[in-house]
């Protein structure tokens, strides 16, 4: 089976963030790129897969800018993955989630692709745009929020669960599809220092990502940090009954969160 | 950019959902031109005349059971279609499961600038301009979606649900697609309906009350259930709580649970890893109820209770019922 995971760079959850001087976009100066958290996990699910249907392969495909995109796509091989593409969005780069699908799409479409994984969102933008666009780019079904990923053989389809709001849902669907994953069935694995260590020298297919031809545009206008949260305001009581008389009065007449 | 707008509902229990409303009231505020409604799926003929208690007067509706067993990419075609026919340059969903699917796909295939996750929005000449959360609520950002066709997903309790108007309102129906193969193949083989308590769902709830390793035995997750019970909140709980098997995997918020975004958020005996705050950090009031003064749950929350959540959330609950005259 080929697999392909398109994975993003994003910054890690402990980088202090700040916006850039014209206030527009996040400031990537002095920022560490690590893989999204739910990339992680589809980088996980497409290894075991992988394991344990003989004769697979995992590509993993980034868009994004140097030097971050190839920086943790060398770490998705150092994890296992047998190929890596970084498709070059060129310095400019805000990652618009349509503008990144459009040329994933475009460097994977003549690529074989049984299995598209891809992490439901990413951390940084949130928007969970990615697998929906890249199915109808790729015209192949889609699956948002998959857990519990399954191959089939006898049946040559896979198997899998949405936890989605009204409920569990199960399905099967034969190859090809596009899964936004949620969950693999473990926890993301860590790469061992020889793997990094062999990973450094590992060639990193490089494409160009094709010109949009769409009219629509996305323009970021500002990138906005709230307020240092000071940390929650602490009742000071005496005993409970006064600790649960003073949260309740504050929710009610305070924060008016309940009538 | 033409001044007409598509709302594309949801349906809940065969009406329409809570979270439309709330797009409904976006989307009258933002059109300079005519609103109109669209719903598909079972039962989206009944459905779709109730736009017309919110002051919408035309809706369409493509009232075929299929849909709701299909692939989320079988409605694009339908969705996109039905923009065209109505000369939308906006259209607008809730930002929930499907319809952020939704958005994707309408990117490609009605060519849209398209946002999700949005709480804020207001039209300007060209497009619209948005605000989302980012990070995990640690950032705002502002875009600008530019274009004659603008797609956007509201995230549900970021607007007030319209208010009712009531108008007469023209149903038309929407042919079924005609589906190639690739969206055929897909079997939807079960649906289990969430295992909840009586009371809102998870995603839904205006308040939800979570618990934690501290609860320390799932019998005592009783007290959890009854402080959510006294305020008409859902109940959610830590992947500690639902990895221990207290309760199924549905309760869990966090990164491989479910994303809440509630009004209060009550935290009991969840120390606040960050796992679990990227799935309530956007919530609008955040409570802690923990034991250690140095949980990382306080520095997320905005009120504290530093105390044993047995002691704690009982009197809690006694006090909601009093105020509450129950
Ligand atoms: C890939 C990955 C994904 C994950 N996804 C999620 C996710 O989606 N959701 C999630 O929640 N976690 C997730 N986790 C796990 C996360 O890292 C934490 O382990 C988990 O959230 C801890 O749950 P907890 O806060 O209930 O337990 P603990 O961290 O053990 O905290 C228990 C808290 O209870 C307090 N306490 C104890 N007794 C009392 C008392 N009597 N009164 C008051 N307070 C008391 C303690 O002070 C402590 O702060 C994930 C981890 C990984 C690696």
């Amino acid at each position: 089976m080929e697999i392909v995971v398109c994975v993003k760079p994003v910054p890690d959850a402990e980088t202090r963030l700040r916006a850039t001087s014209d206030g527009t976009r996040l400031d990537p100066e002095g920022v560490k790129f690590v893989l999204a958290g739910y990339d992680e996990s589809a980088v996980e699910q497409a290894l075991l897969l992988k394991e344990s249907i003989a004769g697979s392969r995992v590509h993993v495909v980034a868009f994004g800018p140097a030097p971050r995109t190839e920086e943790v796509l060398r770490a998705t091989i150092a994890l296992g993955a047998d190929q890596a593409t970084w498709v070059d969005s060129g310095a400019d780069a805000g990652a618009e989630p349509v503008r990144a699908a459009r040329a994933i799409a475009g460097a994977i479409a003549s690529a074989p692709h049984d299995l598209v994984l891809c992490g439901k969102q990413a951390n940084d933008d949130e928007s969970g745009l990615v697998p929906a666009a890249l199915g109808e780019l790729l015209r192949v079904p889609e699956f948002s929020c998959v857990v519990d990923l399954r191959w089939d053989s006898a049946t040559s389809r896979f198997r899998f669960q949405r936890p989605i709001e009204t409920g569990v849902e199960s399905w099967s669907a034969p190859a090809p599809l596009v899964v936004g994953l949620q969950q693999a069935w473990n926890d993301p694995r860590t790469a061992k220092l020889p793997a990094i260590l062999k990973s450094r020298k590992a060639a990193i297919g490089k494409v160009a990502a094709a010109s949009a031809s769409s009219e629509s545009r996305v323009v970021a206008e500002r990138f906005e940090l709230p307020p240092p949260r000071t940390g929650a305001k602490l009742i000071e009581y005496k005993t409970p009954e006064d600790a649960a008389q003073q949260l309740v009065r504050i929710l009610r007449e305070e924060a008016k969160v309940f009538p | 950019m033409t001044p007409n707008a598509l709302v594309v509902g949801e349906l809940h229990d065969g009406h329409l959902a809570a979270s439309t409303l709330e797009v409904i009231g976006v989307a009258r505020a933002l059109a300079g031109g005519a609103v109109a409604g669209l719903v598909l799926g079972a039962g989206a003929k009944a459905a779709a005349s109730e736009f017309g208690r919110f002051g919408v007067p035309e809706a369409y509706a493509l009232d075929d059971p299929h849909l709701d067993a299909a692939p989320a990419g079988a409605r694009a075609a339908p969705v996109a279609a039905t923009a065209r026919e109505v000369g939308a340059s906006l259209l607008l969903t809730a930002s929930t499961t499907a319809g952020r699917d939704l958005l994707g796909r309408l990117a490609v295939a009605w060519d849209a600038a398209v946002a999700t996750g949005v709480t804020e929005a207001t039209a300007f000449e060209g497009g619209v301009r948005v605000r989302r959360p980012v990070f995990g609520g640690r950032a705002t950002e502002t875009i600008r979606l530019e274009g004659s066709r603008v797609a956007i997903a509201t995230r549900p309790h970021a607007f007030a649900a319209v208010a009712e108007s009531p108008v007469p309102c023209v149903v038309h129906e929407v042919p079924a697609p005609v589906l190639s193969e690739a969206y055929t193949a897909p079997q939807r083989t079960g649906v289990a309906v969430t295992a909840r308590g009586a009371g809102p769902s998870l995603t839904d709830a205006s308040i939800v009350v979570s618990g934690g390793r501290g609860v320390r035995a799932p019998e005592n997750f009783r007290l959890v259930e009854e402080l959510a019970a006294s305020l008409g909140a859902a109940v959610g709980a830590s992947r500690a709580v639902t990895d221990a098997g207290w309760r199924p995997t549905s309760f869990q918020v966090g990164q491989t649970g479910r994303a809440v975004s509630p009004q209060l958020y009550i935290a009991v005996g969840i120390s606040g890893a960050i796992q679990h705050i990227v799935g309530m950090v956007s919530s609008r009031v955040i409570v802690a109820i923990n034991s250690d003064a140095s949980a990382p749950i306080f520095r997320v929350a905005d009120y504290g209770i530093v105390g044993d959540l047995f002691q704690i959330v009982p009197a809690l609950t006694a006090e909601v019922r009093r105020v509450r005259g129950a």
